[in-house]
């Protein structure tokens, strides 16, 4: 905990970050400069900078605990932060509601699982952004033959069976929820992907399904930032890998370059380094 | 009330079994048990079952579906409204007023209207923005609207409506009286606007999970003051069928008519605790309710008693919903355990 508090990695972006960012002939897609959340006394997130581009993947790592969510969650509009920037394209955001990330093509699966328990599988997967046609041609009316058809093409997409679409989703197992709360972000066209956990209630196969699915929507330019405990998935298909220490960035790296070892030294010792001469320290 | 639609198997998956569908049960219960108290009263009396006390029932029963129909959007949003009765006594005595100013009826009506939703919107606001407890906030306005009626007539009794508006309580449509076209209209307006429109759905879930709602990019607070003031509305028309068919108004009318709507509500299935309701859970309700009070009334029994009875299904209807969605957790246990001890001597009588 000590070397994490010594270490002014969390505070200042790497210098090749930087760089990136600012020869490139684009801004990158997101970058939060200095962010800072406090749970009343307790400061969750204290001056995190991060950049994301277009489409690559960045895990966010950290123990639990360390603000993961939290920072995500200022990121897609979940909560204010206290102080920081967060640019879009270089543009400078603030979003007031969940609803503002989303319309400005933020989309995020939450770790609690965003469902609601009373609605059927169609209305959740469409809650906020419902197929609708008009009455007489003038009032809103839900679409639900085209919801329940576009659901179970997105079911069947991840392979997983809900035994019938119009129950309420409370009788469903973990894995069958947080597969439809992931299928959610594919209703739109998004920009960045947030997912925190996306891959903790699910079995083998459904998991291979989204991590495929994750990896082809970077392929097709999304970015993809995504919490997970689990370093195998992280390596498998991670660009860059975050990590979070109570509240501070301890350091980004480049999947490419670093052992899993060095970086779960990172997680539990908050050592920002990828040299081994320097972690055995 | 639900479909079930062919191919709504995905992946081959099969049925839970029908066992486990309770939600659509609600409104046949409740028809049955409407049915069965229809021919035991009959019995008791041969005069109940005439089309004539059929229709008088309905018409007693529309101001209260038609309110009602406002209390379950709002319980299903995981709120309550105790102001529904001093809305309607203010927003009459306020119609009532500007017509023995001598006001064209039609501009009253809009007045009229607009005061309805203004004042359920001010109690939306209270619950979105003051984040007041809704029993609160609207145990306060209920004091304060039914203060302002008070304050508005000084205690006059209006009477003497145009005769426009005494047809929409005392007139008839092929033999039917209004007031029971308008409440049927209205119940197929609030069963499309609850199941089948983005502001139903959105009603239901900030009801079941106010985060996941929010965090799906509903503007909670919007829809909270909108659902308050679809109850202010509700109450209005209500309110105009009251004051039509008894062609007058008092600032004590309306007095314990939240006890009515929201009994009616939950009797109907609709789920304190927000998330769900039944549109015709609460229509049957509320028929139920009036037939009861009408046999009540039929076999002499003093309003006091009615009261009482009220009370006590309210009480027996919500147990029997919470029995139903197993919230009772030592019923649970009691059921649990005797099963274990079921199967432990199903297994003994097979060893031996
Ligand atoms: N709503 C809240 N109110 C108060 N404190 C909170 C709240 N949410 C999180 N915290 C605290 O903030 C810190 C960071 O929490 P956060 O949820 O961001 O961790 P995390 O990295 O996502 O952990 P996990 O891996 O367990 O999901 C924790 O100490 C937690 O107790
Ligand atoms: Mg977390």
């Amino acid at each position: 905990m000590s070397v994490a508090q010594d270490h002014p990695a969390s505070e200042v972006p790497s210098s090749g970050e930087r760089g990136r960012s600012q020869e490139g002939e684009e801004p990158p897609l997101l970058s939060v400069v200095g962010l800072e959340k406090s749970y009343g006394g307790l400061k969750a997130i204290d001056g995190v900078s991060l950049t994301i581009e277009k489409g690559e993947i960045v895990a966010l790592v950290g123990d639990n605990g360390a603000g993961k969510s939290t920072l995500i969650k200022t990121i897609c509009g979940a909560l204010r932060p206290d102080a920081g920037d967060i640019f879009l394209r270089g543009k400078p955001v603030d979003f007031g509601s969940p609803k503002d990330a989303t319309d400005a093509g933020i989309e995020t699966v939450h770790q609690s699982l965003g469902l609601v328990d009373t609605l059927t599988v169609p209305e959740n997967v469409f809650l906020g952004r419902e197929e609708t046609t008009r009455l007489f041609g003038l009032f809103p009316q839900l679409d639900l033959g085209k919801m329940r058809a576009e659901t179970r093409k997105l079911l069947e997409r991840f392979g997983i069976s809900v035994p019938t679409l119009n129950e309420p989703v409370f009788r469903l197992s973990g894995g069958q929820r947080q597969t439809i709360a992931i299928s959610r972000l594919l209703l739109s066209e998004p920009s960045l992907l947030i997912m925190d956990e996306p891959m903790a209630a699910l079995g083998v196969d459904e998991g291979r399904r989204v991590l495929d699915l994750v990896v082809n929507l970077r392929d097709e330019g999304i970015a993809v930032l995504m919490i997970s405990h689990n370093l195998e998935h992280v390596f498998q298909i991670a660009d860059r890998i975050a990590v979070l220490k109570n509240g501070k960035l301890v350091g980004v790296v480049s999947t490419s370059d670093v052992s899993r070892e060095s970086v779960v030294g990172m997680i539990t010792m908050g050592v920002a380094s990828i040299d081994p001469k320097r972690t055995d320290r | 009330m639900t479909e079930t639609i062919a191919g709504d198997t995905v992946g081959g998956a099969k049925l839970i079994g029908t066992a486990d569908r309770r939600f659509p049960l609600d409104g046949l219960g409740l028809t049955l048990v409407i049915v069965a108290l229809g021919v035991i009263f009959t019995l008791i009396n041969p005069r109940f079952a005439s089309v004539d006390n059929f229709l008088n029932i309905l018409t007693q029963a529309s101001t209260y579906i038609i309110v009602a129909m406002g209390m379950t959007f709002v319980i299903a949003k995981a709120g309550i409204d105790l102001s529904v009765g001093s809305m309607l006594a203010l927003v009459t005595c306020v119609f009532f007023g500007f017509i023995d100013d001598g006001m064209a009826w039609g501009l009253a009506l809009v007045i009229m209207f607009a005061l309805g939703a203004l004042l359920g919107a001010f109690n939306g606001i209270l619950v979105a923005f003051l984040a007041v407890p809704a029993l609160i906030a609207t145990l306060g306005t209920m004091v304060a609207y039914r203060g302002l009626a008070l304050l508005h007539s000084s205690g006059k009794l209006y009477y003497g409506l145009p005769l426009e508006i005494v047809w929409l309580g005392q007139g008839h449509i092929f033999g039917i009286p209004v007031p029971v076209v308008i409440a049927a209209v209205f119940v197929a307006f609030s069963w499309w606007l609850f199941n089948r429109t983005p502001f139903g759905v959105h009603c239901r879930a900030v009801g079941g999970n106010r985060e996941a709602a929010r965090l799906s990019g509903i503007r909670v607070s919007r829809i909270e003051v909108l659902v308050y003031t679809f109850s202010g509305i509700c109450v209005t028309i209500g309110g105009l069928i009251w004051m039509a068919r008894i062609d007058g108004t008092q600032a004590t009318f309306g007095t314990a008519m939240e006890i009515h709507v929201i009994a009616a509500t939950i009797i109907g299935g609709t789920s304190l605790f927000g998330g769900r309701g039944t549109i015709y859970g609460t229509l049957a309700g509320a028929i139920l309710l009036t037939m009861l009070n009408n046999a009540l009334v039929i076999a002499g029994v003093e309003f006091f008693w009615q009261l009482v009875a009220i009370g006590v299904i309210v009480v027996i209807a919500v147990t029997v919903n919470n029995i139903r969605e197993n919230r009772i957790t030592w019923l649970e246990t009691l059921r649990v355990r005797r099963n274990q001890a079921r199967n432990r001597s199903v297994a003994r009588g097979s060893i031996a």
